[in-house]
């Protein structure tokens, strides 16, 4: 408790400078984006529809190619691997995502279904197989006779529990959960939260969990990042973040989920910037435009990624914002 | 009293199958008044959405079955009506908001199109005239640049601008009515937040009633006066919201309001979460439905079903309410 010995664990995934964009509609969906996930954490990932966080998990399961940047996964960069390799970390890495019923087969029993990624990377034989489905089954809380149903038999909570029971089943070390609750009732959420929650704490699995829901990252995360139209705003632990949120859009994100709504912002300047094209310029503050305390230099000068220096308390890790409002406060304390 | 906006009396929707009816909606009752807001809870596969349906005479004729003993509007029965006498009222007294917006738009004609028809439907009038209300009822919603937005097709909007465009299309006739059936679900909580501000302002103008269905709570508490909770077909409990927040009286509601995750400063306690899941219509359980999953339950809530006053202004069908 009161040896406040840095963080010795390597991380388990980091991604450096990762940049990604879509050539075709012309939109930058990844800007330079860096963080990296401790062994047996959680980070939250946060931002509104069209912050780039489903690019983010595609591109880490190398689904999608970046244009540059790194992804290394226990220290190797998925990217220099070849196609025996990457097989090799798939294995370790997995992702559920937002729709249950649109990611299992509706011509495969869950059985199969469940059956599937044992067969794809050989793990074990049919017996073994067997009975490791059984087991996982137990595992997210369901009963046996679910194996021989198909989806449309079950509720969207038991589906999303197939889908989590999938992803374990070849014990990966990275659980990518791309917003897994949204779709779900918050009485079926509440379950799936608490079901990820026992997992962590049996597995020791680490999860990136994607959510624009804030309330569920506090319930899950250790660590939040915020992402805004590719990048990421800041980045800190989730005590930190939401105890005193320092960038001002964390703080606009925070106040909507007090429920208040802020009632000047007019229609279009939130909704017509679907993300960023190709064409603009990143010699800005990319949420200038929305910013409440825009200065100046937020219209010239893209603003850097400060660390947050603390003087009297021991962060629980490091605290990045990328505001020009933290620069001064930053180089006052060094 | 004559003055609620909406009235429902006595509603029951069953579908016939080969095993017999399965009852979805099992005679339920509410009202509301002009100028306020409902709010309709309860997990999915509660009936909600089929309470909707049947309220505006559109669910299938075959297969399923509907009984009201009235279902008025501004004190106007519409449960017997026929098609084109319906069709008439649709839109202009009462109006839905559908869930998924993509979906409940045509794809093949434009923003503006699609509103000034429905205007045009119930009220006629000049192309020019048409127009300028269909504008109008953009603008109304919050949409500064309205003629860019009447041009585009629905997909050429994001989720949150096809939902504001439904409003608009909802809007434009002032109806009595609007159901808003998981209107802002599918949506992220900043759209959520502007699109539940723009229909409250909507609302404080043409002093409509609206009645919300969602299974989310916290956005009920924000933006209703009253809530019905409703579990398997059954009103369960029916009170004000400020009261449902600070002492739900039926286990149901207080299951549901823990399982809300909360944004606080310091790590929040574990969520917890209802036990089991909602049964199928199929085989519901005897008594109170939710006896099988509920905390409080006793042998008397497996025999019989728990009275619910229709009447009064909370209502509890309970037999071990938390007080």
């Amino acid at each position: 408790m009161s040896t406040p010995t840095p963080p010795t664990k390597p991380p388990l995934l980091e991604v450096r400078n990762l940049s990604l964009s879509f050539h075709q509609q012309e939109q930058v969906a990844i800007d330079r984006v860096s963080f990296s996930i401790t062994a047996g954490s959680t980070l939250g990932l946060v931002g509104a529809s069209g912050a780039g966080k489903s690019s983010i998990a595609r591109a880490i399961m190398r689904l999608i190619k970046p244009d540059s940047g790194e992804i290394l996964f226990k220290g190797k960069n998925i990217f220099m691997m070849n196609s025996q390799q990457m097989m090799a970390t798939r294995q370790r890495m997995q992702l559920v995502f937002q729709e249950p019923f649109t990611s299992l087969s509706p011509r495969r029993t869950i059985e199969q279904s469940l059956l599937e990624p044992l067969q794809h990377f050989a793990i074990g034989d049919t017996n073994s197989r067997q009975e490791k489905t059984r087991q996982i089954i137990q595992t997210v809380g369901l009963d046996h006779d679910v194996l021989r149903r198909y989806p449309h038999q079950l509720s969207s909570g038991q589906q999303q529990r197939i889908a989590i029971a999938r992803a374990l089943i070849t014990s990966p070390d990275l659980l990518i959960a791309d917003e897994a609750v949204a779709s779900l009732d918050v009485s079926i959420q509440a379950q799936i939260i608490q079901l990820i929650q026992s997992l962590q704490e049996e597995l020791g699995i680490t999860l990136l969990f994607i959510s624009h829901d804030l309330a569920v990252i506090r319930q899950i995360a250790n660590d939040v990042a915020v992402m805004y139209q590719g990048q990421l705003l800041e980045q800190s632990p989730a005590d930190t973040f939401f105890s005193k949120p320092n960038h001002p859009y964390s703080k606009t994100l925070l106040s909507f989920t007090n429920n208040k709504a802020p009632t000047s912002l007019p229609v279009e300047n939130w909704r017509l910037d679907r993300g960023r094209t190709t064409a603009e310029t990143t010699s800005n503050c990319v949420f200038a435009r929305s910013c409440q305390v825009k200065m100046p230099i937020c219209d010239q000068l893209e603003p850097a990624s400060h660390q947050i220096q603390y003087r009297n308390q021991h962060p629980l890790g490091p605290h990045y914002v990328k505001c020009h409002l933290y620069e001064e406060v930053n180089t006052n304390d060094t | 009293m004559s003055c609620h906006a909406l009235k429902v009396n006595d509603l029951s929707v069953w579908f016939e199958t080969d095993s017999g009816r399965r009852q979805v909606v099992d005679h339920i009752s509410f009202s509301i008044n002009a100028g306020e807001s409902t709010g309709l809870v309860g997990e999915s596969g509660c009936g909600k959405t089929m309470t909707a349906l049947a309220i505006l005479g559109l669910l299938p004729t075959s297969g399923v079955g509907v009984s009201a003993a009235s279902i008025e509007i501004n004190g106007k029965d519409i449960s017997s009506l026929n098609a084109a006498q319906r069709r008439a009222v649709l839109g202009r007294d009462i109006a839905m908001i559908f869930q998924q917006p993509g979906t409940a738009l045509d794809p093949v004609f434009t923003i503006g199109h699609q509103i000034s028809a429905v205007y045009r439907r119930h009220f006629g009038g000049s192309k020019k005239h048409l127009w300028q209300i269909m504008l109008d009822s953009l603008e109304a919603v919050g949409f500064s640049r309205a003629e860019k937005i009447a041009s585009a097709y629905p997909h050429q909007l994001s989720g949150g601008m096809r939902q504001l465009a439904m409003i608009a299309m909802a809007t434009v006739c002032n109806p009595v009515v609007i159901i808003a059936d998981e209107s802002t679900t599918a949506l992220d909580n900043s759209t959520k937040s502007l699109i539940l501000k723009q229909l409250e302002r909507l609302q404080l103008q043409h002093k409509t009633a609206i009645l919300l269905i969602s299974h989310d709570l916290a956005m009920v508490r924000q933006s209703c006066r009253n809530v019905l909770v409703m579990y398997c077909g059954r009103l369960l409990e029916r009170t004000d919201c400020q009261s449902l927040y600070s002492h739900a009286q039926h286990p149901y509601s207080a299951g549901l309001l823990s399982c809300i995750p909360q944004v606080s400063a310091n790590r929040p306690p574990r969520i917890s979460a209802i036990p089991g899941q909602v049964p199928s219509a199929t085989d519901l359980p005897s008594g109170c439905h939710f006896a099988p999953r509920c905390i409080r339950v006793k042998p008397q809530c497996q025999q019989s079903v728990p009275h619910f006053d229709s009447e009064d202004d909370r209502a509890v069908a309970c037999f071990r309410p938390l007080s």
